[in-house]
């Protein structure tokens, strides 16, 4: 009885974590789908604005020399991120970072590698009077888009006035704000559906949980926990990019940027704030590495010991968390200085 | 444990099973916290990587992000337990002259809670029931084997102060996260009634480090048992360690450590002074890919009254050491191999040897079967005639943590 007793116990103690185990898969982040898109209260989204906004957005009038729009960097046919290493603006110049991704950039707390801005509205501005991307100064797009009856008006019943730099603020973060990934094959798993995720990103999940130590950073409904951290990468060159360093100044920050959303990351290669990683296999392996020594790294990143099967089901895991993300087609734009309306769509 | 105890254990098992919400199963306390699998903090349980060990070093907090941790009010009940069950077999000739023995075992339970009191203040704490043997049951001797404070976060973070009772950092191999179920010799070993190198003590361990690589920490604990109550503690020790490339030399990087220890007690009889006793050592943690090679080297130098021993040298001194070496082929599989040794006093001349090979298969993160064979033998003693007594041990059993 008493060798029956202890065959039963152990059975049940295999049941318990088998069971349990079996469940707790994707426990970690057993959250669902996004949550809906925080908007300020002090501009709350409109379909006028939206519209407005996407004019904005695909309109190379706001820059210098008529030649950069928003959407040059974050191009939609390119998961709305740039798919060269860095950016390209006005006159050819080259920038020194990644464009990120305006995918699910409305839930970000922080916007830019470096977190120098908090919001859309702060962030929209930023790249016009870039001198590197757009070139423009504030007051320049401001006149020059109220020299176009048709963004004049648009002002005019959308905010009440006429072209103003927080009205275009306002209407570029209103139409960022509506690029928003759907639900993933990893949001329906959790969801309940065992089929959504083959096995290999099923394996993946596991690891981006455990032995990948992804989570302690990329944790969250955002993959992201909307913080800081030095993975090196880029600093053991003469001149570093310190990134949160530029805008803080705090010692601590040297070398630390934004860590990015994972959602929908499989469509915006390539990675990293310098772009050097051109797939994800190879930000894994900067991972699997331990970074890049530097005397602030992160004291999480260290070697991961990952076998390039390992490495292939943590792509899987991350290529599974990619939504349906609207369909923007390039809006037709008002005429005036600087271009004509194409009937269809962007100017000629 | 009598049939209705193990009953009742039975009966909670499964019970468990079947009530625990899905977020609160399968995961020991930190998992739970956290939320992550069992292999974020252990390369195969028990074993931890170097997350794991850095997560330890830092008090029971993530590293760089202590300002969003939680304290225990806030996370999920921070109790685990963890057990084995499985069969094992011991075989012994003559000369050792234990019985053999083949049966299916419980083999004993921890009950273990962790977790954050403060901001800055981690505890841990082991507690094992006692458990009488029984067929069916192996043996248990119950009490607090560990509970301890630590308080992190000192001097910037460099330095953390644990007071209780603790695995003092002298031990370079923790026996309570080792692979094998066969104990590390060296780790065992000790003049009569003397404590063994591996045992929790109770006392207060200051722990730092220096830069990227340099670790450092010191204690002062209580004696061994034979101490009286009024004896003041008088056992203080000393480690060092450095850390050659990225890691904690856990699985990765290369991590080498000397260490020293001295202490005072009283023979096993009780009668007489204290006297005083030493070890030194050094152990090295070498990775390469996917395989580890620990390796442990310690000397004794104790009073020749602990040994009882009448001759004319006023100390008695014996070393010994390990080699283990590990691989992990997958991430749920880790086979490994131990050598230990213990080059007797030579009073006894009574030298050990052990040879360990085993290997463990993860059916979850927290859920191995473990196979294991282990053979020790110790030499006959040469100022007597005999043989060398030899000791085989095998089993195979289904570890789990929950």
């Amino acid at each position: 009885m008493k060798r029956v007793t202890t065959a039963l116990l152990i059975i049940g103690l295999v049941g318990a974590c088998h069971q349990s185990a079996a469940r707790a898969e994707g426990r970690f982040l057993a959250t669902g789908p996004l949550p809906p898109a925080p908007v300020p209260v002090e501009n709350p989204q409109t379909d006028a604005k939206v519209r407005l906004g996407a004019q904005l957005y695909f309109d190379t009038r706001l820059s210098a020399d008529n030649t950069i729009s928003c959407a040059s960097c974050h191009d939609p046919r390119t998961g709305w991120a740039n798919p060269h290493p860095t950016d390209t603006g006005i006159r050819g110049q080259v920038g020194g970072r990644n464009s990120g991704t305006v995918i699910n950039s409305a839930y970000m707390r922080y916007q830019f590698w470096d977190g120098r801005e908090e919001s859309l509205e702060g962030q929209a501005l930023g790249p016009i009077h870039n001198p590197i991307e757009m070139g423009e100064t504030l007051e320049n797009v401001v006149l020059k888009l109220n020299a176009i009856p048709g963004y004049r008006e648009q002002f005019n019943a959308v905010f009440g006035t006429d072209v103003t730099t927080a009205g275009i603020a306002r209407a570029i973060a209103a139409f960022e704000r509506s690029i928003i990934s759907g639900p993933s094959p990893y949001d329906r798993f959790v969801l309940g559906d065992e089929t959504a995720l083959t096995p290999a990103a099923r394996r993946g999940l596991r690891l981006f949980n455990g032995k990948g130590h992804c989570t302690p950073c990329h944790g969250g409904p955002l993959f992201s926990d909307q913080s800081f951290h030095n993975l090196g990468v880029g600093m053991d060159k003469a001149k570093p990019d310190l990134g949160r360093f530029d805008h803080t100044k705090a010692p601590a920050d040297r070398g630390k940027f934004k860590v990015p959303t994972l959602r929908n990351i499989a469509q915006t290669p390539p990675y990293l704030h310098d772009g050097s990683a051109p797939t994800l296999r190879d930000v894994i392996d900067v991972y699997n590495r331990g970074g890049v020594p530097n005397p602030w790294l992160d004291p999480l990143v260290l070697p991961l010991n990952l076998t390039d099967r390992e490495k292939a089901d943590l792509v899987a895991f991350m290529e599974a968390l990619t939504g349906p993300v609207p369909i923007v087609e390039v809006p037709k734009f008002p005429d005036g200085p600087g271009g004509t309306a194409d009937p269809k769509g962007g100017l000629r | 444990m009598k049939p209705r105890a193990l009953g009742a254990l039975l009966a909670l098992t499964l019970l468990g099973a079947s009530v625990l919400p899905p977020a609160a199963s399968a995961i020991p306390v930190f998992a739970r916290k956290y939320g992550f699998n069992c292999t974020m903090c252990h390369s195969n349980i028990p074993r931890l990587n170097d997350f794991g060990q850095r997560y330890r070093a830092n008090g029971y907090r993530l590293p760089g992000r202590e300002n969003a941790e939680r304290t225990v009010l806030e996370s999920p009940t921070p109790l685990a337990l963890r057990t084995s069950a499985g069969f094992n077999g011991f075989r012994f000739n003559a000369a050792a002259g234990g019985p053999n023995s083949s049966t299916f075992e419980l083999n004993g339970l921890d009950l273990l809670s962790a977790g954050l009191l403060g901001r800055n203040i981690g505890y841990f704490m082991v507690y094992v029931p006692e458990i009488a043997a029984n067929r069916g049951v192996a043996a248990q001797r119950g009490g607090l084997e560990m509970a301890s404070v630590v308080f992190s976060g000192l001097a910037r973070d460099r330095l953390a102060l644990r007071v209780g009772r603790f695995e003092p950092a002298y031990v370079a191999f923790s026996v309570k996260r080792q692979l094998s179920v066969a104990p590390c010799e060296i780790y065992d070993a000790a003049f009569p009634a003397g404590p063994a190198f591996s045992e929790t003590r109770s006392g207060i361990e200051l722990t730092g480090r220096a830069g990227s690589s340099l670790r450092g920490a010191v204690g002062y604990i209580g004696g061994p048992d034979t101490d009286r109550p009024y004896d003041a503690p008088a056992d203080v020790y000393g480690r060092l360690s450095g850390v050659l490339g990225p890691g904690e030399g856990q699985t990765a990087g290369q991590r080498i450590g000397v260490v020293a220890y001295a202490g005072r007690t009283r023979p096993a009889d009780g009668g007489g002074p204290r006297e005083a006793y030493y070890r030194f050592g050094g152990d090295a943690s070498l990775n390469l890919a996917h395989a580890n090679l620990a390796v442990a080297w310690l000397m004794a130098r104790d009073a020749n009254a602990l040994w009882a021993d009448e001759g004319q040298n006023d100390t008695v001194t014996w070393s010994g050491g390990f080699a283990e070496l590990s691989y992990l082929p997958l991430v749920n599989l880790v086979g490994f191999a131990r050598y230990d040794r213990v080059n007797a006093p030579d009073l006894s001349g009574r030298d050990i040897d052990r040879m360990t090979v085993g290997g463990r298969w993860y059916f979850e993160d927290n859920v191995a079967v473990h196979a294991e064979f282990s053979r020790r033998t110790v030499a006959r003693d040469p100022r007597h005639t005999g043989t060398d007594a030899t000791e085989s041990f095998f089993t195979t059993r289904l570890d789990v943590a929950f």
